[in-house]
């Protein structure tokens, strides 16, 4: 509704901007005239299509606070602006010297002067109020109805689910086990129509968490435990980039928001504290499961995964490899759709497609569904375990890396071969 | 090129490094060695400066100009320099007695003065324009003597301020008697700023004033000695040892007081009446029983006692990877606030956590227990 | 230091009863003094701000262009999807040294280079107050943007954008040296900057011509003035920063670690608030010039004189209370980021009053468009668009929508290029023939002009749109994926802005092309007063001599050239102003009234030579600190040959004598 109400009103501004476009060309070279259409395309650039980090395009109640408080500024701006324009055009053509006499040397008016000091605070004034009204309610956290805790890495983030007092994860009750705290990256999974705090922090340096048509970004510093309220009414995958600059690989750090309706979103917790199922004996995946305990384990963490040859359940210690302390958690991967920091896609584009641009009633499905055989991007995941740090830039070799205790940060190369990497994709392709 | 006095002053230079490498060499000692050395320094330099003024020997080259000038008869001006090479002889005498860092000291200041009183020398007969004089003098010393003042200077008026500021009782009473203070020196220098122009005098007596007012008050502080202040003891090794008991000792290293730590906390761990109990930003309702923190990760942990005894609060955590079994803060008196800043290794699932107990905050003589649960 | 004589009416008697060899200028320095006029040995020793000026203002030039580079590297990487022009690595140290240079190497001397050329001249004195100090600023400068830039070749540039976030700058996270120089760099440049800001301040108060009260001071010195007191209070806030962070690289110290209970929200902080005023340093220099020249070509006084001055001094005092809006996604909660949030809107209510007074002076005028007067409305033009949609970011919960992507590049670039450095050209163009003698090219200055505002807003103008469209910053490479197929698809106008860097360097090129044009063989002398001007920097000849005045000019008004110029001959609030004097008449009739004894400072070697051990120094604390000693010493020995050092060299460095030493330096 709202947005619809945009749109008229930044249509509305354009076709006056570009009016006064055509009076000023055609009185001559007027710098004003770039100026003012570019100012009209920075207003009409809230109505695009498209683009998945569109930050004039909200999908939940907080990011549409913020876009009914931005638009009337953004329009007062464009008209300030346009008549600013208009202004300097007359000032330039009316008095360019035709020979006219000296002017008087006079140093301005007292009450012009006021005036125009006047006419800015009053304005002023009336965007000041309602943003400190947004600033106080998008802080609001005393409704909230589901906490994530969210942490930051060089170059990825984490989600942890807390299991409330109730038992419960975000309200949901499992079907059939007990709750017990989730853990993901890449891609986190939120209910529909649910007030989602998340509870950020960092492992390193500062990282800021943004869902552009969600709400806005939040810095996560470590040390500190910062806020940010997420909500959705409409199911799909939702966009996000970490926006503060956090060393090499900043640009490969992403982020999506997955909203499910409510019997999606019971079925995606069920399938994620689903208990480990070890691959069929004998098969490519039970070898991947042996190379992945000897290869991936010391810092991949996979839920239940019990070492065959000694029945011991394997339990990862990145902090002895990784700077930072920790490594995605791989327990089903292929019921997410993004790795390595949601950088590269485990689908391929056209099964990608498929699920983004899926209508909110089949999306869930859709969704769930998770990666299969034939969805499988195996281009990325190959280039990615042949040699991770050659696909994402990473400090990841050891011997260059006293500064940081010999530790890596990000995933070093591995060395792996063509075989290996084949079992460790069959075996990879069950985790869901 | 070299005239009689930069001759005995290098000639001195040499002899005394002579003598130094001897005794170096022969006797050796720590405090001997120092001196010997400080006075070879000292001399090299005052040779250094004596020759690069050419040893104030303007007239080295015209003697006939000036043997009928003003400056060929110099009148002496008074001169303080004399008392300060007195003055540091005996120092250096009495620190021969008392103690050694006297006589380093008596050194500096007999070297120190012995160059002034040589620049001064100088000066007087650089030539008969007095006014020239004064500001060739000022040329030379004024470029080692406004930063060694300046560094004099400043360091007094730290040192005196924070006497006074550490004397002064109460943290309020800091605050009143410093918003008097600025207040007084706001209206003054308003009061100043509003006169046209000041006179010197006026201005070094005000000067004067407010040094004498410092260094009086930073003297009597001194004197008073310093308020009690709160000490926070950090002792390491306890929770190796398994010490987190009941027993009185100050308080574990690992236990923080840093005011960053304190603001930035991942819960809050109350004790009171009702037990443990804990807060967490963004989420003000106490809650009991199960606590779920990131791992790997540097988690802040402020314990606040609210009941009437002192009390200990522990984190225990699991012998894996190299970490303690447990570790605590100091006791806390009641009202008092403590931190812990945590770092969980390895997931509360791990075999081994579970095997010594699991991840848990409790307070030491009660059994009552948070558990802690990492993912 | 300053022995710029005042003038006294007296005529001074010699006493030659005294005989003058009994008060000898002895030299007690090691050197001869370096005395000549001309040659390299007159520019490297030089104590002359106006060599210094144009000393300042070519390493910035070369700065730019270093800066610019930089910058189009950056554009070819983001011209399309997954660039490969640039590593990651190499993107990083890119954007970080091309916001370094342009902010420290290019502005920041730019507008020092007018400040020190003109500011004297303005006020009608022979030289700063401290001449030696500001020779020493100078090569600080240069040897700390050389330094700086030697990271390039000794291991990688900083590579933790210019604002180096906490702890993303420590050693763990930033293995490279890079960071290092930077630090360093920026403390041996903040030096220059704090003893240039206390030169000027002293020279504008103490210095200025007899009838010269604040309020008849020209508007650009007013802006300078400011701007100084600007960097004497925000200098010392990074330098306390860059001291924790060299502290805690170099020596272990812990200002930042978050295990040893620090929180390196305080590193931002400490930055903004020095990174806040910074932007008024940039830009206020600009606002200056561009209010000195929208009169000279509106032939009309500057509307509202007064209230330009004071809303200058109100962005500098209100310009320290509004740092943490570069924070509002930092976590600062509920209560800060609102009481920031109103307060960035207040400034922009003195900010818009220069805008309106700035038209309002055109208003009613008889306008002459030259280049250096396009550059001036280009300004206005320009710099009202990043100041809107400063505007449209000052409100918090829209800014956590912004901040962190391309439209605050484009806002910062509309601001810092549309504002500062238009207005620098336009000072360039306006002052070229006060400074060399000779006009720039009028006709290659048009298109000059032209190319620079197309390039200018084909760059930066998309950005709004990359940036609303969700781009953040700081990226080395965007994807397909994340751009959207639609009119405003981020590709497309990643492709246009790059596009546009192009024609504004080549913008940028046609101003060296100009230097070179005007400059060749046989062009002609520039007039005294090409523009009609007001001021009292053309009351003097062009280029000035070096004492700048013959006689120290009486001010009676703002614009006393003007006036000198022009009578009103109107009656009964009737004004019509004809001209009385040409320019070269009031001229003629100071040289004809020169002062008798014009004593000025001689060249010296100490400054540059101090100046010289600063980076030395640090070098020592990258590298080895016994080099840290060895510059120590240089700079222990320049301080004291400095302070032996007579303000007049002495007959016998004169080569040959020539006379009473008196007078050579100031007619040689």
């Amino acid at each position: 509704m709202s947005h619809q109400r945009v749109h008229d009103r930044t249509m509305s501004t354009s076709a006056d901007s570009t009016s006064s476009l055509k009076i000023m060309s055609s009185r001559g070279r007027k710098a004003a005239s770039t100026v003012a259409g570019l100012s009209a395309l920075t207003l009409l650039a809230g109505c695009a299509t498209d683009a998945p980090q569109d930050t004039w395009k909200p999908a939940g109640a907080n990011a549409q606070k913020i876009q009914d408080l931005q638009w009337p500024v953004f329009l007062t701006a464009g008209i300030v602006g346009v008549i600013v324009m208009v202004f300097i055009a007359v000032c330039v053509v009316k008095f360019r010297d035709r020979g006219q006499p000296i002017p008087d040397q006079a140093h301005g008016k007292a009450w012009l002067e006021y005036l125009f000091i006047a006419i800015p605070a009053v304005i002023l004034a009336a965007i000041a109020i309602p943003t400190v009204g947004v600033v106080m309610a998008l802080n609001d956290t005393d409704d909230t109805e589901c906490v994530i805790n969210v942490t930051g890495q060089q170059w990825w983030w984490e989600y942890d689910y807390e299991v409330g007092a109730d038992g419960t994860i975000c309200g949901y009750a499992p079907s059939e086990v007990s709750a017990s705290p989730i853990i993901t990256s890449g891609q986190l999974v939120i209910p529909a129509d649910t007030k989602v705090l998340l509870r950020g922090t960092s492992r390193d340096v500062i990282h800021s968490y943004w869902i552009p048509r969600l709400n806005g970004k939040r810095d996560m510093v470590p040390g500190r435990v910062h806020f940010l309220r997420l909500e959705s009414d409409t199911p799909g995958i939702y966009a996000g980039q970490c926006t503060e600059f956090c060393g090499l690989s900043h640009a490969n750090m992403r982020m999506e928001t997955v909203v499910l309706e409510p019997a999606d979103f019971q079925k995606w917790l069920d399938n994620e504290l689903e208990p480990y199922q070890a691959p069929a004996e004998g098969s490519l995946a039970a070898e991947g499961e042996t190379t992945f305990i000897a290869q991936c384990s010391r810092c991949h963490q996979v839920n239940g995964l019990v070492d065959p040859n000694n029945g011991n359940l394997v339990v990862s210690y990145p902090d002895q490899f990784v700077y930072s302390g920790a490594a995605p958690n791989l327990t089903n991967l292929m019921g997410r759709n993004t790795f390595a920091g949601a950088t590269w896609d485990l689908l391929t584009p056209e099964c990608r497609a498929d699920v983004w641009e899926a209508n909110p009633e089949e999306f869930g499905d859709k969704y769930l569904a998770g990666v299969s055989q034939d969805c499988l991007n195996e281009i990325d995941l190959r280039e990615w375990l042949r040699n991770a740090p050659a696909k994402k830039p990473m400090y990841a070799d050891p011997a260059l890396l006293e500064q940081s205790d010999g530790k890596v940060r990000g995933m070093p190369y591995l060395g792996l071969s063509e075989d290996q990497i084949d079992q460790l994709i069959a075996y990879l392709l069950e985790r869901k | 090129m070299f005239t009689t006095g930069s001759k005995l002053l290098f000639g001195a230079s040499g002899a005394s490094l002579v003598g130094t490498l001897l005794y170096g060499i022969l006797v050796g000692g720590i405090m001997g060695t120092v001196g010997l050395v400080s006075l070879t320094a000292g001399l090299i330099f005052l040779a250094g400066i004596n020759a690069f003024i050419r040893d104030a020997n303007v007239a080295a080259d015209e003697v006939a100009q000036f043997s009928g000038s003003a400056a060929a008869a110099p009148r002496p001006a008074s001169s303080v320099w004399p008392i300060g090479v007195a003055v540091g002889g005996v120092l250096i005498a009495l620190g021969v007695v008392i103690h050694a860092v006297l006589t380093v000291i008596g050194l500096v200041v007999v070297l120190a003065a012995a160059a002034e009183w040589l620049l001064q020398g100088w000066a007087e007969g650089a030539s008969s324009d007095e006014s020239h004089n004064r500001e060739v003098r000022g040329r030379l010393a004024y470029t080692a003597e406004m930063p060694v003042a300046a560094a004099i200077g400043l360091g007094l008026i730290i040192f005196m301020f924070s006497r006074v500021m550490l004397g002064v009782p109460t943290k309020s009473s800091t605050i009143i008697a410093f918003s008097i203070v600025a207040t007084i020196v706001l209206f003054g220098g308003a009061m100043i700023s509003r006169a046209r122009s000041m006179s010197a005098p006026k201005m070094f007596g005000l000067f004067s004033i407010v040094s004498v007012v410092l260094l009086a008050g930073g003297a009597v502080a001194g004197l008073n000695g310093e308020r009690e202040i709160e000490e926070h003891h950090t002792t390491a090794h306890y929770a190796e040892l398994d010490k987190c008991g009941e027993e009185e000792i100050s308080a574990d290293e690992h236990a923080s007081q840093t005011v960053a730590g304190k603001a930035n906390s991942s819960a809050e761990v109350t004790l009171d009446e009702n037990g443990l109990s804990f807060t967490r930003p963004g989420l003000n309702d106490p809650q009991t029983g199960v606590i779920q923190l990131p791992r790997s990760n540097a988690n802040n942990i402020l314990f606040r006692n609210e009941t009437s005894e002192p009390r200990r609060f522990i984190a225990e955590l699991a012998e894996v990877e190299g970490s303690p079994a447990r570790i605590c803060t100091a006791l806390v008196e009641e009202g008092g606030v403590q931190l812990l800043t945590i770092n969980y290794a390895a997931p509360s699932f791990d075999p081994a956590v579970e095997e010594s107990g699991g991840y848990a905050f409790v307070v030491a003589g009660l059994d009552d227990r948070i558990e802690v649960v990492v993912p | 230091m300053a022995i710029i004589e005042r003038p006294s009416d007296e005529v001074e008697v010699v006493d030659q009863s005294t005989p003058s060899e009994a008060t000898p200028e002895t030299s007690y320095g090691v050197f001869r003094r370096p005395v000549e006029t001309t040659g390299w040995k007159s520019w490297l020793f030089t104590i002359d701000h106006k060599k210094l000026g144009i000393m300042y203002g070519v390493v910035a030039m070369f700065f730019f262009v270093v800066g610019g580079i930089e910058a189009m590297l950056i554009r070819l990487q983001l011209a399309g999807p997954n660039g490969t022009v640039l590593s990651a690595d190499k993107y990083n140290q890119m954007f970080t040294m091309h916001a370094t240079t342009m902010v420290f190497l290019f502005v920041m001397p730019m507008a020092a280079a007018f400040a020190n050329y003109f500011v004297p001249l303005q006020i009608g004195a022979r030289d700063v107050a401290f001449p030696r100090i500001n020779a020493f600023g100078f090569w600080a400068f240069l040897f700390g943007g050389l330094f700086l830039n030697t990271s390039w070749f000794l291991g990688g540039g900083a590579d933790g954008g210019w604002f180096m976030y906490a702890p993303n700058s420590s050693v763990a996270f930033s293995p490279s040296n890079g960071v290092d120089f930077w630090g360093l760099g920026l403390q041996i440049t903040g030096i220059a900057s704090l003893t240039g800001a206390i030169n000027l301040i002293v020279t504008v108060i103490n210095m200025r011509a007899p009838g010269m009260s604040l309020m008849k001071m020209p508007i650009f010195t007013w802006m300078v003035l400011v701007v100084q007191f600007l960097l004497l209070f925000a200098i010392p806030v990074i330098t306390v920063a860059l001291f924790m962070l060299m502290f805690q690289r170099s020596f272990d110290a812990t200002f930042f670690s978050v295990e040893a209970g620090a929180d390196p929200l305080l590193w931002q902080h400490l930055f903004w608030i020095f990174g806040h005023p910074e932007v008024y340093i940039l830009v206020l220099p600009s606002f200056g010039i561009v209010s000195e020249i929208l009169p000279v070509f509106s032939k009309k006084p500057l509307f509202g004189y007064p209230l330009i001055v004071f809303s200058g001094a109100a962005i500098g005092f209100v310009g320290w209370g509004v740092w943490a809006h570069h924070m509002f996604a930092s976590g600062l909660g509920p209560i800060s980021v609102a009481a920031f949030s109103v307060a960035t809107m207040a400034i922009a209510i003195p900010t818009g009053v220069k805008i309106v007074n700035w038209t309002l002076t055109m208003w009613g005028g008889k306008i002459k468009f030259t280049v250096p007067m396009l550059y001036a409305v280009g300004v206005i033009v320009q710099f009202t668009i990043g100041g809107l949609s400063g505007v449209t970011h000052s409100v918090a919960p829209s800014d956590t929508q912004q901040t962190d992507t391309y439209y605050i590049v484009a806002h910062f670039h509309y601001v810092i290029f549309g504002g500062a450095v238009l207005g620098l050209f336009a000072g360039m163009y306006y002052w070229w023939p006060k400074m060399f003698g000779k006009m720039l090219n009028e006709r290659l200055g048009r298109v000059n002009f032209w190319l620079t505002i197309i390039g200018m807003n084909l760059t930066f103008g998309p950005m709004h749109i990359i940036g609303l469209q969700g781009q953040p910053r700081r990226m080395y490479q965007w994807t397909e994926n994340r751009a959207g197929d639609g009119f405003f698809n981020i590709g497309f106008w990643n492709l246009v802005a790059s596009v546009g860097s192009f024609v504004l360097a080549l913008g940028v090129l046609l101003f060296f092309v100009n230097i070179y044009v005007s400059h060749r063989k046989g062009t002609e002398k520039a007039p005294l007063d090409p523009w009609d001007a007001r001021s009292l920097e053309w009351i003097t000849t062009s280029p000035p001599k070096e004492h700048n005045f013959d006689r120290l000019p009486q001010v009676g008004h703002l614009d006393e050239f003007f006036h000198r110029k022009y009578e009103d001959r109107g009656a009964d609030g009737h004004h019509e102003f004809h001209q009385v004097a040409t320019a070269e008449e009031v001229v003629a009739e100071e040289e004809n009234n020169a002062d008798a004894h014009i004593h000025l400072p001689s060249p010296s070697y100490w400054p540059i030579l101090l100046a010289f051990s600063l980076p030395i120094m640090a070098y020592g604390v990258i590298y080895n600190l016994f080099l840290l000693l060895g510059g120590a010493v240089l700079a222990l020995v320049s301080f004291y040959g400095w302070g032996l050092e007579p303000h007049t060299a002495p007959e016998e460095d004169y080569d040959p004598p020539t006379g009473t030493s008196m007078e050579v330096a100031a007619h040689g």
